[in-house]
């Protein structure tokens, strides 16, 4: 009996129990006091509003593991989808070169990420500012500040496809993102020592980590799920702006905070990060069936924020 | 005889509990103005949430500490209050701002201020420059803490006591752990000072040497209950480590040495651009090879340029006679060399992580294929480590900052362990932890030599250094000024050893 007592205790401490039972509540709740909710076009649309956040909240998190954080992950996702339209509107290039040249591009700015970080030693936050802020400009240059469409079908199609009717193909891609990360985290030594790195750079080092090529491949595989993001964003808007993904990196964060990733490094996991993604998506979108202005959903996510982080001091405090 | 001098403390009853735990188990003691009072216990007795709560810092659930403010009793709510008060206490893990100066920490939160209003950095400079002297540091007022040693920052949160005007109770957290003997002298006659202004002092210490030479009493704590206060006249080492641990030890030092075998190690011409200089030595096969020196000989310097962690000039790396190219720690490790290090807080371990990933973080490579890791081996091999190591926890997957400072120090060892080294550098591997959990380390050391394995043991305690050592280096100022082997050190002063680790240029 004793045990099982335990077990419960254990499993409220756990940030995903909480998260899952929130999510759950307010799932009912909304399908039973409105009509729209629970409707397969809402139901679509809700996996859909979480795919784009969810990829970056995902890259967020194993940044936010090793104690970093990195506020230019919109503006890649942007800058990826803007020369992805460019090259297949201005260009005849092959279709698959063309999402290799994206992905590149935004590979190559998160290893840039990277070295000013580990080898300028800027701090992240400042780091990531800067670059964030270069690659809007760039973004505005290469495409002269104006919406560009004319993608590929294939990118048209694939934000409007779905998995056997039900699931739509970029919350698939999302979710298999997740399921990637997730195993490199448990399963990896790069994911354990990402957690290593976090709790602190000095016991990393001496425990014979490699700690600068760790960086500069934890930034870039940021870049990686940019790239990704970049390409799902150009299926979803079916364009690129140039304004692509901007607001995306602070929801990311949020969601990855939500989901129980400690800003101070070490501690973070993709289970927690899932759901963080859904709840934040699911208040907004319930928020708008209950007739809710925007502006206080708005309000609303960040008191979420603001709470989250205080229940996981709070139990940490406990803890120490 | 009994004791006239006015109470200064009293403390009722006190219980404090922690989930699980109960940290203090109706205690009661009295505190006389001018005593020189130890608190002695093993970690996990109870002194550090006694002190919190006589600071104020913690509330008691029950019982209450009163204090004699000026024929009034009172009581402490807050560490305001206690400051108030003139309560102070130097805390044992270094808690000051490490990115501000000297002078400014010890000011913090009570800056003096000038006519305008504004801070008086003068009058704090000049007055953080008479406790430098007073306190024989040689630092400036200016210097940021951040650059100092470690031992210089102890020093700093001591003196740091001196600059309030009103002192009435000092309690002193294991002053003593980060110091070399010469700074320790220092301290002793501060204490002394003030026990001669009436000042009363609670002095926590796992040194009993130390204990018998400046206490005037001693209180024993074991597992959150008082077990007795005595005077200093009428207790032994002996006697009191029997009371705090609940059995006897005669001689904690006590252990097998073997035979050395074949060289391990050899060190030739090392030198860095100024921590040392020109080194030569060689570790033997089932050898402890001590190190003796004060903070600031190059002793750990050594060790991580062995290991990589630092750089050195000149000099090579022989192991097993074989020349070795050493870049970096993961390099040490391939060639067998485990380091453990001085700062296990902030080197060694991963605080916020499970004992289960602390100790498998040097060698994941060992337990994986194409980089991922069996999970299955992992926990066997943390559970297998964990009880050859003898880590007290309930589970590997407790955190490490949750463990006490021994066990936090044997998980360190168990990491070290997993990529099985022939040859270990242990750096003060028995700072601020409780005898029972040194004696378990200086067991393990003993199980280590037998397996062959050469140790290279760094402490600034003497009795340590020189009960468990074969064969003992003496550095001062970068270089080896004395070496004794098995037969000299029998005979051996600890005058003799402090004598040569002082030698100046």
């Amino acid at each position: 009996m004793g045990k099982t007592k335990n077990s419960f205790k254990d499993l409220i401490q756990h940030t995903e129990f909480t998260l899952g039972a929130i999510i759950v509540l307010l799932f009912v709740v909304t399908s039973v006091c409105t009509d729209n909710f629970f409707t397969m076009y809402n139901i679509t649309n809700l996996m859909k509003q979480c795919a784009i956040t969810g990829v970056l909240a995902v890259a967020q998190t194993f940044i936010i593991i090793t104690g970093g954080i990195d506020i230019s992950g919109g503006a890649i996702t942007g800058l990826a989808c803007m020369v992805l339209a460019l090259l297949q509107r201005d260009t005849n290039m092959n279709f698959w070169l063309t999402l290799v040249i994206a992905i590149v591009v935004a590979v190559f700015a998160g290893f840039v990420n990277g070295i000013i970080i580990y080898d300028f030693k800027v701090p992240a936050m400042i780091a990531t500012l800067g670059m964030s802020t270069i690659i809007r400009g760039i973004i505005k240059i290469i495409s002269n500040a104006l919406t560009v469409s004319g993608l590929d079908k294939r990118i048209l199609n694939m934000g409007n496809s779905s998995i056997f009717g039900v699931l739509p193909t970029l919350a698939v891609i999302w979710l298999i993102v997740a399921l990637i990360i997730f195993l490199i985290l448990k399963h990896t030594i790069f994911g354990r020592n990402l957690y290593v790195i976090g709790s602190g750079i000095n016991v990393a080092k001496l425990s014979g980590i490699k700690v600068r090529n760790m960086f500069l491949s934890v930034y870039a595989l940021a870049g990686l799920l940019y790239a990704v993001a970049g390409i799902m964003l150009a299926a979803r808007v079916q364009s690129a702006l140039p304004t692509g993904g901007e607001g995306y990196d602070m929801n990311a964060i949020a969601a990855a905070v939500i989901g129980g990733a400690s800003l101070s490094g070490g501690r973070g996991a993709i289970s927690g990060t899932l759901l963080g993604t859904i709840l934040m998506v699911l208040i907004n979108n319930a928020g708008v069936q209950f007739g809710l202005n925007t502006h206080v959903l708005e309000i609303t996510s960040g008191i979420l924020i603001v709470f989250s982080v205080t229940m996981d001091m709070m139990k940490n405090r406990k803890k120490a | 005889m009994r004791d006239t001098r006015d109470t200064i403390l009293k403390i009722e009853n006190v219980c404090k509990f922690y989930p699980g735990v109960k940290a203090l188990n109706n205690v009661s003691f009295e505190l006389k103005k001018g005593e020189v009072r130890a608190l002695v216990g093993e970690n996990g007795a109870g002194k550090s949430t006694l002190i919190k709560c006589i600071m104020g810092v913690e509330k008691p659930d029950k019982g209450r500490i009163l204090m004699n403010y000026n024929g009034e009793w009172v009581c402490n709510s807050n560490a305001l209050e206690a400051q108030k008060h003139g309560v102070y206490a130097n805390y044992q893990n270094v808690n000051i701002a490490p990115d501000l100066s000297i002078a400014e920490n010890y000011f913090l939160g009570h800056q003096p201020i000038n006519k305008l209003g504004l801070v008086d950095w003068k009058k704090m400079f000049e007055d953080s420059k008479r406790i430098i002297d007073k306190f024989e540091m040689k630092v400036n007022p200016t210097d940021k803490i951040r650059n100092l040693p470690i031992a210089m920052q102890a020093m700093v949160t001591i003196s740091k006591i001196a600059i309030n005007d009103d002192i009435r109770i000092v309690i002193f957290d294991e002053p003593t752990a980060l110091l070399e003997n010469e700074k320790v002298e220092i301290l002793f006659k501060f204490i002394n000072e003030l026990k001669q202004k009436g000042v009363s002092i609670i002095y926590v210490s796992h040194r009993l040497e130390e204990i018998m030479d400046i206490c005037d009493s001693v209180t024993i704590l074991k597992d959150g209950t008082y077990v007795d206060t005595k005077p200093i006249e009428e207790v032994t080492k002996d006697s009191l480590i029997s009371m705090m641990v609940g059995r006897e030890m005669s001689d904690i030092y006590n252990i097998r040495h073997m035979e050395p075998g074949e060289e391990l190690l050899r060190i030739e011409n090392f030198s860095d651009s100024k921590h040392f200089k020109n080194i030569n030595f060689t570790l033997r096969k089932g050898e402890i090879l001590g190190f003796v020196g004060l903070v600031g000989a190059g002793r750990s310097e050594i060790m991580r340029a062995i290991c990589g962690v630092e750089k050195r000039l000149t000099g090579d790396i022989y192991v097993r006679g074989k020349k070795v190219n050493i870049k970096n720690p993961s390099d040490a490790l391939k060639h067998g060399i485990g380091f453990l290090t001085e700062d296990r807080r902030e080197d060694g371990l991963a605080l916020i992580l499970p004992i289960k990933t602390n100790i498998n973080m040097n060698s994941y490579d060992m337990i994986s294929k194409h980089g991922v890791i069996s999970l299955k081996k992992e926990t066997e091999r943390a559970e297998d480590y964990s009880k050859r190591v003898n880590v007290k926890t309930p589970s590997i997957m407790q955190l490490a900052g949750n463990l006490s400072g021994g066990n936090q120090q044997k998980v360190v060892i168990a990491k070290l362990l997993c990529c099985n080294p022939d040859i270990l550098i242990f750096d003060e591997p028995t700072v601020g932890i409780d005898i029972g959990a040194k004696e378990e380390i200086y067991k393990l050391m003993e199980k280590l030599t037998a397996q062959g394995k050469g140790i290279i043991l760094i402490s600034s305690y003497l009795p340590e250094v020189m009960g468990l050592a074969d064969r003992l280096i003496v550095m001062a100022q970068g270089k080896i000024t004395a070496q004794y082997g098995k037969e000299e050190l029998k005979n051996l002063k600890e005058e003799d050893v402090l004598r040569k680790a002082s030698i100046e240029d």
